[in-house]
């Protein structure tokens, strides 16, 4: 036999034998989660992408994700948390994810500033096989390892239907949303826009948008209550919304109203005080611990989906006093969650 | 070469190295902070490293221009942010649309030249002052982005996306191009009037300078520099958020007057504003290399910001002293 058929004997045994070790190698990177190459050990640094440090409900995010790591830690599955803050500004989120990426981090856990700015950086990041879990504001991109939300289109959805029943089809409601152009925002307010319409007795008599915080709120819906004598419901999609909606009334003695909201004390609060007719769900902040966890699954090569969906929480008249009864350990303009565990978040984990 | 032409080529220099004057101990800062980064992350000096950070920094150093353009002329504007926006959105909803990239760019050049003249004109014509009618014109032109793209979305072609920001210096080459066409604009009647406008407008008009002419370029093209911040911010990015450049307003400001440029006009330079804003950019990355927790960043930051304007006010009472 000649050298060179030899030769390309070899090349191609070689060839088909290379061609087998890469579909196995293929095989087992399906198993694992996306982003996962499996070339990073425990105990593993992780990053929280932070858009802004400085709401209640992002302290109480994080105070969740940093008991979560301390957690970790004891398991010897984490070494360390490296926290950013971009300050409301998505643009100094992308710098920082990427400072994240050029640091070599394990995993990234980040609430987006965005839905659409961080898709690039955030796809490099997972091309570097760092571990991306996005949480509560999320992306629209794909290239990630893990989305985990609540649906905040069935949270429109489930609200509105709430006052449509409570007020029995017929009335006239104010509707206040969060900031506009913010998707969260958007799409609680879209969930909700199939109900009203199917009922047009439902009169939508003005709506507004304002930053989640009390202090705004409070001050648009005292201007609505001027020019709008007869309201008989306020469908809000925000807690603080809520509890200003309630102040502003409180404070022109009106009549309080069937009301919407969100697990914000404040809220939950005024609503008891008053004995109200009430509504409200929830993000619970422990989507950051429940990050946390889900991005070492992930690194430890558990297959964690790419969706990981968060039921509602729903608070009522009948449920409200056991929110309230552990009022005292949150701060008071924080939000009273639910009590979560990692035998709850195994449970969300294997959800196909 | 004569020696009127000699002349006059040592007092450009010393004009030049004037301007430089007040910004020296920002330029050193600027440098240090470099080091410094390039230390903490030697990736930096590679060519992907470099051309990731300064696509960070390069719509912050176009803004930071923008701003820079109207304080010299001795205006301001507080609708950068909004403008950025407008771009951002504007380009991702054209240039995967009939319109093409190229329509595209065209289309936001065109939108910022069209809003900044505006605002220019209603400043300069009706005499109304510039941050009363910036303000007025930010709401406008947020709202315009929001009516362009209500959520975020849209989107850029992908190559386009690579070749601005991917892993090649392309940003920073036309920041290169952007700074030599402000220096042949310099050159100008208009340009010229530029620093004659903020520091000495009566002088100026009595000159016979085209002093409202100016004004109104200025803001024009201090709106084609925001709105191009925006298509780089949308390439960057890959799609349009109608909210996006809303922190570029302050930052803007911050950058120019860190970088020596006085709020009454005249007074400052390009390059000043440049620095300043290099020196926003290259902070975040420090702080974070340095694992600075967000608290000490908050007061880092303010620290820095201080110290770099105090800095060379410092140098200059010692010198004199």
């Amino acid at each position: 036999m000649p050298k060179s058929s030899k030769l390309s004997i070899l090349a191609t045994v070689s060839a088909v034998c290379l061609g087998l070790a890469l579909s196995l190698s293929a095989g087992s990177a399906e198993a694992a989660s996306k982003c996962i190459k499996g070339d990073r050990k425990a105990p593993f640094t992780l990053g929280w992408a932070n858009i802004y440090s400085v709401p209640t409900w992002m302290k109480q995010t994080q105070g969740t994700i940093e008991q979560e790591v301390d957690e970790l830690k004891k398991q010897g599955l984490v070494s360390k948390l490296v926290v950013t803050d971009a300050q409301g500004n998505a643009n100094t989120q992308i710098q920082q994810i990427q400072s994240m990426i050029d640091s070599n981090i394990d995993a990234i856990l980040v609430d987006a500033g965005s839905a659409t700015a961080l898709n690039r950086v955030i796809a490099d990041a997972c091309a570097k096989g760092i571990a991306v879990i996005n949480f509560d504001s999320l992306i629209d991109g794909e290239d990630l390892t893990a989305k985990i939300d609540t649906d905040q289109q069935e949270w429109g959805k489930q609200a509105a239907e709430w006052m449509v029943s409570t007020l029995g089809g017929k009335g006239n409601i104010i509707v206040l949303n969060g900031p506009a152009g913010i998707s969260v925002s958007d799409d609680r307010r879209k969930g909700a826009e199939p109900v009203l319409k199917a009922h047009p007795d439902i009169k939508i008599l003005a709506e507004t948008n304002t930053a989640y915080n009390v202090a705004p709120a409070q001050e648009a819906v005292t201007n609505l209550l001027f020019n709008n004598p007869q309201i008989d419901g306020v469908l809000s999609f925000g807690g603080a919304l809520s509890a200003g909606a309630l102040l502003a009334m409180d404070r022109q003695g009106r009549d309080f109203v069937p009301i919407t909201g969100e697990n914000y004390r404040q809220f939950l609060e005024l609503w008891k005080q008053h004995d109200l007719k009430g509504w409200a769900t929830m993000q619970p902040n422990w989507l950051g611990a429940l990050a946390a966890y889900a991005a070492v699954q992930a690194l430890s090569g558990k297959d964690v989906p790419a969706f990981v969906k968060v039921p509602l929480p729903v608070i009522d008249n009948a449920s409200l006093g056991g929110y309230l009864d552990r009022a005292s350990t949150f701060p008071a303009d924080g939000y009273i969650y639910s009590t979560y565990d990692q035998a709850l978040f195994e449970k969300l984990l294997a959800q196909k | 070469m004569s020696i009127e032409a000699a002349g006059d080529r040592s007092l450009y220099w010393r004009v030049q190295l004037g301007r430089n004057h007040g910004a020296r101990g920002l330029f050193a800062v600027v440098v240090l902070f470099l080091l410094l980064y390039a230390y903490l992350f030697p990736g930096l000096l590679t060519v992907e490293g470099f051309s990731k950070f300064s696509q960070t920094w390069f719509p912050l150093a176009l803004t930071a221009m923008a701003q820079a353009l109207l304080m010299l002329t001795g205006g301001i504007s507080l609708a950068i942010g909004a403008t950025v926006s407008l771009g951002a959105v504007i380009a991702a909803v054209t240039m995967t649309q009939t319109f093409g990239v190229a329509g595209g760019i065209a289309a936001v050049l065109a939108t910022g030249l069209a809003v900044g003249a505006l605002s220019g004109f209603v400043v300069v014509r009706l005499r109304l002052p510039a941050i009363i009618v910036t303000l007025a014109s930010s709401f406008i032109i947020g709202g315009a982005a929001l009516l362009v793209l209500p959520r975020p979305g849209g989107a850029i072609p992908p190559w386009f996306s690579t070749l601005l920001a991917g892993d090649t210096p392309v940003a920073l080459g036309l920041l290169a191009l952007i700074v030599l066409a402000w220096k042949l604009y310099l050159a100008t009647p208009l340009g010229l009037t530029i620093y004659a406008a903020g520091e000495n407008p009566v002088g100026a008009f009595r000159s016979g300078a085209p002093l409202d002419a100016a004004r109104i370029s200025a803001f024009a093209i201090s709106g084609a520099l925001s709105t191009l911040a925006g298509l780089f911010i949308a390439a960057q990015t890959g799609s349009g958020d109608p909210v996006i450049g809303q922190a570029f307003t302050l930052n803007s400001i911050a950058a120019a007057v860190l970088g020596g440029v006085g709020f009454l006009g005249g007074q400052g330079s390009m390059r000043g504003a440049l620095a300043g804003s290099l020196l926003l950019a290259v902070m975040i990355n420090v702080m974070f290399f340095l694992g600075l927790p967000p608290v000490a960043q908050y007061i880092a930051q303010g620290l820095i910001i201080v110290g770099a304007v105090a800095l060379p006010h410092l140098a200059g009472r010692w010198r004199s002293a």
